[in-house]
């Protein structure tokens, strides 16, 4: 029975060795929240989506365990299957087809218009639409440096992209929400 | 001078940004766990009559190795029987070491193909 105390390493050499099914479960229990949240922002918060990418996500893993050489953490590497399963069902569906947020309003997102909300829910809602003006690349150039709080080699690792891309992206990225988050920015 | 400057201002964007990250919390399992696990293909099952299709091809092919071979064979026999009623020499330890490779070599293919 896999306990916390086993590491991942020690569960997927189970998997490997003795085709252990309870092993790689207790895999995709730990794993599942923080690859079903970086899905869910690679898709601009379709939950069904993100998680019918998630499940391919963890398959895709079981089939291709043995390619795993420990060169990067297993969740980057899954955060690498993941990326790659977005990036192929962005390409089967037209991006129209897509759903996505509500469009932003051109303009800059005022923080006065989010009054009755409280400052911090009103700046994670501008936030929010902010992001859908971002780049494919940006967008998910923020996701693994922020949210899965990767490194940029490691994010560039996911991404499949040189370091310096990431880095690019991450400035131009943060450049576009100063911009379109203005309001928020405190007075000099 | 001015990278520093960009750093300070971009202060409130990056704390923005890891409060987006910290507030999306933890995703409970609601079942995803079962969803995926029941998606995972069938462990792989030999049909029944493989293993012992197996080890007849195996004996197949040991019987006609000493039927083209039957000098090997009997060296190799008769020196597995001298070994147990003299005390053993060198040349016997070798063969039955070679023995005990052929063996294990024999034993770990199978399973390997058995798996």
């Amino acid at each position: 029975m896999p306990s916390a105390e086993v590491s991942d390493a020690q569960l997927i050499a189970r998997v490997l060795v003795q085709d252990d099914r309870h092993a790689f479960g207790e895999l995709v229990r730990r794993h599942q929240s923080a690859v079903r949240a970086c899905l869910r922002k690679l898709t601009s918060g379709n939950h069904a989506l993100a998680d019918d990418l998630a499940q391919e996500t963890f398959l895709l893993a079981y089939r291709n365990l043995r390619s795993f050489r420990q060169q990067a953490k297993f969740s980057t590497w899954l955060y690498r299957i993941a990326y790659n399963a977005f990036l192929a069902e962005r390409r089967k569906i037209k991006e129209s087809q897509l759903p996505e947020e509500e469009e932003a309003e051109d303009g800059a997102l005022s923080a006065d218009a989010a009054a009755p909300l409280s400052h911090s829910v009103a700046l994670a809602l501008d936030l929010k639409r902010a992001m859908a003006v971002l780049s494919e690349g940006e967008r998910a150039a923020i996701v693994q440096c922020y949210h899965n709080d990767l490194s940029h080699e490691e994010a560039a690792y996911v991404l499949g992209c040189p370091v310096g891309t990431v880095k690019t992206h991450l400035l131009r990225a943060k450049q576009k929400l100063k911009a379109r988050l203005g309001a928020w920015a405190p007075e000099h | 001078m001015d990278q520093d400057r960009a750093d300070n201002d971009d202060g409130w964007l990056e704390q923005a940004l890891k409060s987006d990250a910290q507030a999306a919390g933890y995703i409970a399992d609601d079942g995803f766990t079962s969803a995926v696990m029941a998606r995972l293909p069938a462990p792989a099952t030999l049909p029944a009559w493989r293993r012992p299709a197996v080890a007849l091809l195996w004996l197949v092919a040991a019987g006609a190795l000493v039927a083209l071979l039957p000098d090997l064979f009997y060296t190799v026999f008769g020196s597995l029987v001298t070994l147990f009623v003299q005390p053993p020499s060198w040349s016997h330890i070798g063969v039955l070491l070679l023995v005990i490779g052929a063996t294990t070599w024999s034993t770990l293919v199978y399973a390997m193909r058995a798996e």
